[in-house]
């Protein structure tokens, strides 16, 4: 614990998590500034069948639209911010020659090997609850909805970065820190763009190829942080909504089941154990 | 009374891949010394101290090292233990108080009183509020040291704890040295400054190629070099003077060096010295400094290593 705010404390003063609270702020301001503009228009004019159709819509539709939207961007920011801090905390600990410094202290190697590394996953999760809460309480002020499930939001956004931050964890101790962060980066949108496919598969079963099913299945085991992240967008969006037929083609056809979040932080515990072994047998 | 040892290394053996850095290395250290490690560069000085600091593992199956009686894989090994590592390097942005917070949220073992008595000590206590990124590096020197000494450390690791500080920092952690030592803790000193250890040190080892090669105590190391030394005034006089008494005598600086027949002959020399009427301030028999120590048993080590 007392490691850990150590390590709270120095990422507060990284310019990196500088930058990402600006850009949080400046990303949340635009948004606001966007979505109040949106509910001042009236969409459900018009005389035609299609404007009929959208005459039908209520705030909540606008809401998802608004919610889907800027959910991929929010996510990019927390996840460029926990792959770039999560893949420096320790390699840096170690080249500033501070490492030896913490390890000779009264505290075993697993003590440092967590609490230093678990600073850039909370700094991460709390980032990503100011922008993911952001946008819902923004968004519910212009468009009042009801979100599908909070809880979820709060256990799917913990299994998405815990995922990426194990992997980047023992990524930044086996290859040099850039090196880590472009394959975390690499593999983060390989598992969002199979994410994202995989959501479309389930929403035609037994109609899509035997092959896309294998890989997008593969991927989403083989680094399950995108489940994490469907969860989120799955718990946040609108369960109020007219809209509720092709979900697949905003990046969520249904909830993530539990048994696929359990995976995510065993698959994460799994990796944590294996950066550990690497970090125990490491000479400072 | 041999007094109890705090560190005990049994047949240590440590390998970076082909290269060895101990070989098979055993070396008992007693509480309330000040133990210094010499050697050449890469000698396996610092591996050392890494490995009493469970830092550095050293190679399987080859032996143990046990503080306070405990192996260094246990961190209950580390408690009242203090390491100042060669270089760090601490957040720029952090002043000492702060380094200071951080340290003592895990070892519990000094009061901010304490830490300020020593920043005073190492006359840095007018830097406490002082970001690290604005201090030279003397400064940041002798903040570490006062981190790393603060309150009353029972085991204190300092690897070139001179490096970077001018010569009143030099004193200072001389002082400090001797300080920490009259306080009960035990210190052990890597450090190429063989001046600076040999005012400082009682006990030493010399280590050369990963083996120890020698230890004791300085003086017990130093041997007498069979000269005299005469500090006087008149160092030209003096010279011709013992000269004609059958010495061979050589001017140094503020004296002269004059040889003896052998080692029993420095009272005759005395004698002479006073026959010459000669004013002087002061007469001693030459040992070895601890360069000259050095010096010989590496000497020695590299002409085993030929004949071998």
């Amino acid at each position: 614990m007392t490691l850990f705010l150590n390590g709270v404390e120095q990422l507060l003063r990284r310019k990196i998590v500088l930058t990402a609270a600006i850009a949080t702020v400046a990303f949340l301001g635009l948004y606001w500034w966007g979505v109040s503009a949106a509910s001042s228009v009236d969409i459900t004019m018009g005389h035609d069948k299609a404007d009929m159709a959208v005459g039908m819509l209520g705030p909540a539709d606008a809401a998802l639209a608004a919610i889907i939207t800027a959910g991929p961007l929010a996510a990019t920011l927390v996840t460029a911010l926990i792959i770039v801090i999560g893949s420096t905390m320790l390699p840096e600990e170690i080249e500033q020659g501070r490492m030896p410094f913490w390890l000779s202290l009264p505290q075993s190697r697993l003590k440092v090997y967590l609490s230093t590394g678990l600073a850039p996953l909370a700094v991460s999760y709390c980032l990503s609850l100011i922008l993911f809460g952001g946008i819902f309480i923004i968004t519910k002020i212009y468009f009042p909805f009801a979100p599908r499930n909070l809880f979820l939001v709060l256990i799917s956004m913990l299994a998405w970065l815990t995922v990426t931050w194990a992997a980047v964890m023992l990524l930044s101790l086996v290859v040099k820190k850039i090196a880590a962060m472009l394959i975390a980066f690499f593999l983060a949108a390989v598992a969002s763009l199979f994410g994202g496919l995989h959501e479309i598969v389930r929403m035609f079963p037994g109609d899509a190829p035997e092959v896309l099913v294998s890989i997008t299945n593969t991927v989403i085991y083989a680094f399950p942080a995108d489940r994490g992240y469907r969860g989120v967008i799955y718990g946040l969006i609108p369960g109020d909504a007219v809209i509720t037929e092709n979900l697949a083609f905003f990046g969520v056809s249904a909830s993530v089941p539990p048994l696929h979040l359990i995976y995510a932080f065993v698959w994460s515990i799994l990796l944590l154990s294996i950066g550990y072994l690497k970090f125990r047998k490491m000479d400072f | 009374m041999e007094k109890e040892h705090i560190i005990e290394v049994e047949n240590v053996s440590k390998s970076f891949r082909k290269v060895k850095a101990l070989v098979d290395f055993s070396l008992g250290i007693s509480s309330g010394t000040i133990f210094s490690l010499l050697g050449p560069n890469g000698a396996g000085k610092t591996t050392l101290m890494k490995i009493l600091l469970g830092l550095v593992r050293s190679d399987s199956g080859s032996g143990s090292v046990h503080i306070f009686g405990l192996p260094v894989t246990s961190s209950l090994s580390r408690s009242g233990v203090r390491y100042l590592p060669e270089s760090v390097s601490f957040p720029s942005w952090a002043t000492p108080i702060v380094l200071f917070r951080q340290l003592e949220r895990i070892r519990h073992e000094s009061s901010i009183d304490d830490f300020q008595l020593r920043c005073k000590e190492l006359e840095c206590d007018s830097l406490m509020k002082r970001p690290v990124g604005k201090m030279s590096r003397g400064q940041r020197q002798r903040v570490a040291l006062a981190l790393v000494t603060s309150g009353k450390p029972e085991l204190v690791l300092l690897d070139e704890p001179s490096s970077g500080l001018d010569p009143g920092g030099r004193i200072l952690v001389r002082n400090l040295t001797g300080n920490l030592a009259s306080e009960g803790s035990t210190v052990l000193i890597n450090s190429h400054l063989l001046g600076e250890v040999e005012r400082v040190c009682d006990t030493a080892a010399f280590i050369s190629k990963g083996k120890l090669i020698a230890e004791g105590e300085l003086d017990t190391l130093s041997r007498q070099t069979g000269m005299g030394y005469v500090e006087t005034a008149n160092a030209e006089e003096m010279k011709l003077s013992l000269e004609n008494s059958g010495y061979s005598c050589r001017l140094e600086a503020k004296g002269v060096v004059a040889k003896l027949p052998d080692p029993d002959a420095f009272r005759a020399m005395a004698n002479s010295v006073l026959d010459t009427g000669i004013a002087f301030t002061g007469i001693n028999q030459m040992r070895e400094s601890l360069e000259d120590v050095f010096l010989r048993i590496m000497d020695s080590e590299r002409e085993d290593d030929i004949v071998s």
